[in-house]
């Protein structure tokens, strides 16, 4: 029996690190909320929050309306691109897979660039400012769903994930391409405003917005925390799941579904935003000393919100009134970690 | 006379796969071969003549391409998973490198088609993990992580991952494929235990004739025309071993129960003595190309050498010339000289 309470030791453990990190996330949020271009100070803040009525109205429509919004925003973007990026690492064994390795982001890339570069070269410039947010984020998400609904229709067929693989790895660069040339082909204006919507942004989220957001997100998480004992089958690979007695097709097509809702819905949102998906369930892995999925996939939920709170309080320099696009913070903030964890374990062949 | 069950029966099968859409690419036709309850069953042939595509179609993997493939009296592939799952477990030939995956939760993955919807490990999925864990000699390994122990020990965590998995077949695809010799028996002999104790039946390919002959009950030899069964001692009787490697460079050594390397010979050589030494004698001379005589059949008046063991002393008799030696490696690289 010591063994066994050696191995819930070792389950607490992590279960000790994951209270630690669900304790952090609000912290986190709340320092979110400090930093901005405009000063707030800690109990003016706990004020606007709480009781709102006795606040200054203008403190209480920048918190409302500006700052919980994009906090929020960050939690839903890093929870849903770490648990999408930990389900893509585990289904195509490869560690360096993320959420957008099935071409999702090039999708929506696809969806915006046709809706930003295509009407304002038709209408002229001045129709930019017209194309509203929605219209940007419904046009992301036709794009990422026609890709997911390939993908779903290639898996059903395809039998080998390496081809699947391949197969996503090639429609994506041949979208990018695509999008390439109706870049090549627009002027600078509508350009601009396109390439800005590839650098990511938590903030232009609005909390109408993140009523469908939300939704989403949860949905595509849910699916995740359903198929976490499918993600530990997959992990011996395909064969080794089905002679365990999993529906293999069945359970790839959960786990796309939920690594195409969440991507796509982010990116919709927010524009493609890089890395964290990749980084953070290594992250994970290491901290809980687990490969159990009923463990990375909270791990990874928390890991993500609390990397991309602290992502958008660095893009907000605080102390200055400009602002660093947030993929740009995403990139520098998990590449060195990632390659922290890769020298540290490559002896043991840990990755 | 008790009619044994066929646990795994194979009815004129046809191995291979679809290749386009009307042909099909057989890999081997007409198989009809068998195993019983609690016989552990090794599966022989050359690289390539398709011992992998057999055991893939057995357990599942892909469809036979005509006859039967049976499974206690059923079709494998009319199973659906989770059924076939309960009754049959597998171990591939891929080394399994997983980061920060235990020992313990590794071996649990075989819980699988008996735990919920999450895999909560109840404390009788527990008990069996560590009774499996146990029962392969991996005990104290259970919170030592996969990629963090060696290849013999991690083959020994894949069986017990099939032990937790509970079925009455177990295939195995070259278990002891990249593992030393004592590794190598160690396993083939748990998995015999495994079939004889608790009544299991294990396929397992090999290449690996003398582990296989000392511990299979029964044997499939994997020809390049057919697939024949015995017991290993029928089958070396008979000679379908010997059938196995068509080559002028091996032949089948019927009392040794191995293929060993044709040599050919030049040169005759008498060894004169007793005990141990001799036999060790003969051998380094053959391996040197020396065929062995016997002193009386000298008569016809070839060349020969004479060679007196007395060990630890070898005394090497030429027509002219005596000379002596303390080692047989001394003695060979005398006589190379020849």
């Amino acid at each position: 029996m010591a063994e066994t309470s050696i191995n819930k030791n070792n389950g607490s453990r992590a279960f000790r690190i994951l209270l630690l990190l669900s304790f952090l996330v609000p912290l986190f949020f709340l320092a979110d909320l400090l930093v901005g271009s405009y000063y707030i100070s800690v109990p003016e803040i706990l004020k606007a929050i709480f009781r709102s009525e006795n606040a200054d109205a203008q403190i209480v429509l920048i918190i409302n309306q500006f700052r919980i919004p994009k906090a929020f925003t960050a939690i839903l973007a890093g929870a849903a691109l770490s648990v999408a990026g930990l389900q893509m690492q585990t289904v195509f064994r490869n560690p360096l897979a993320g959420p957008y390795i099935l071409g999702v982001s090039s999708g929506a890339s696809l969806g915006v660039a046709l809706l930003v570069l295509g009407t304002g070269g038709l209408l002229g410039g001045g129709i930019v400012s017209a194309v509203s947010s929605w219209g940007i984020v419904a046009a992301a998400w036709i794009g990422s769903g026609l890709v997911l609904l390939v993908i779903v229709m290639i898996s059903a067929r395809i039998k080998d994930i390496m081809t699947i693989l391949i197969l996503g790895i090639l429609i994506s660069s041949a979208i990018s391409s695509v999008v390439n040339i109706l870049q090549y082909f627009s002027n600078e204006s509508t350009l601009k405003s396109f390439v800005v919507w590839t650098m990511g942004s938590l903030g232009s989220v609005t909390n109408i917005q993140l009523s469908v957001l939300f939704p989403s997100v949860l949905i595509g998480i849910l699916i995740a925390f359903f198929s976490s004992k499918f993600l530990d089958a997959f992990l011996l690979g395909e064969n080794y799941a089905r002679s365990m007695g999993m529906n293999v097709r069945f359970a790839r097509m959960m786990v796309f579904l939920s690594t195409c809702i969440l991507a796509g819905s982010i990116t919709a949102f927010c524009g493609p935003i890089g890395f964290i998906g990749i980084a953070v369930p290594h992250i994970a892995r290491m901290l809980l000393q687990t490969a159990k999925h009923s463990l990375l996939v909270p791990g990874t939920i928390l890991i993500g919100a609390l990397m991309m709170l602290v992502s958008d309080i660095i893009s907000q320099l605080p102390g200055s009134e400009s602002t660093l696009p947030v993929n740009s913070v995403t990139a520098l903030l998990g590449i060195p970690i990632v390659i922290w964890i890769i020298i540290r374990n490559k002896n043991s062949g840990m990755i | 006379m008790i009619l044994e069950e066929k646990i795994i029966a194979l009815n004129n099968a046809t191995i291979g796969y679809k290749a386009k859409t009307h042909s099909v690419n057989v890999v081997k036709s007409g198989i009809s071969v068998y195993a019983l309850k609690g016989e552990l069953v090794a599966l022989i042939g050359g690289n390539g003549v398709g011992k992998s595509t057999l055991l893939r179609t057995i357990a599942g993997f892909q469809p036979s391409m005509g006859g039967d493939v049976l499974i206690r009296g059923k079709q494998v592939n009319a199973y659906r998973e989770k059924e076939l799952a309960l009754i049959m477990s597998f171990v591939s030939t891929e080394i399994i490198r997983v980061p920060n995956l235990s020992v313990f939760d590794l071996v649990s993955l075989g819980r699988y088609p008996h735990t919920n919807w999450f895999g909560k490990l109840l404390d009788e999925d527990r008990a069996i993990v560590e009774e499996a864990i146990k029962s392969v000699g991996l005990k104290g390994y259970e919170n030592r992580m996969v990629n963090c122990i060696s290849d013999g020990e991690r083959q020994k965590a894949m069986i017990a991952r099939t032990l937790a998995q509970n079925t009455d077949v177990i295939v195995l695809d070259e278990p002891t494929a990249f593992l030393d010799l004592s590794n190598k028996y160690e396993i083939v002999h748990i998995l015999h235990e495994l079939a004889s104790e608790k009544g299991k039946t294990i396929l397992f390919s090999t290449h690996d004739l003398t582990t296989a002959i000392a511990e299979s009950d029964r044997i499939w030899v994997m020809l390049n025309d057919s697939v024949k069964q015995g017991s290993p001692e029928d089958l070396i009787l008979n000679g379908d071993f010997a059938s196995l490697f068509h080559s002028e460079h091996l032949f089948f050594d019927q009392e040794k129960g191995d293929f060993r390397i044709r040599k050919q010979t030049k040169q005759k050589a008498i060894v004169r003595g007793q005990g141990l030494a001799v036999d060790w004698t003969i051998k380094a001379l053959e391996r040197n190309g020396f065929e062995i005589i016997d002193s009386d059949t000298t008569s016809d008046g070839a060349a020969y050498v004479t060679i007196d063991v007395v060990y630890p002393e070898w005394t090497v008799i030429d027509q002219e010339q005596t000379a002596k030696f303390g080692s047989l490696l001394s003695v060979c690289r005398y006589l190379k000289g020849f």
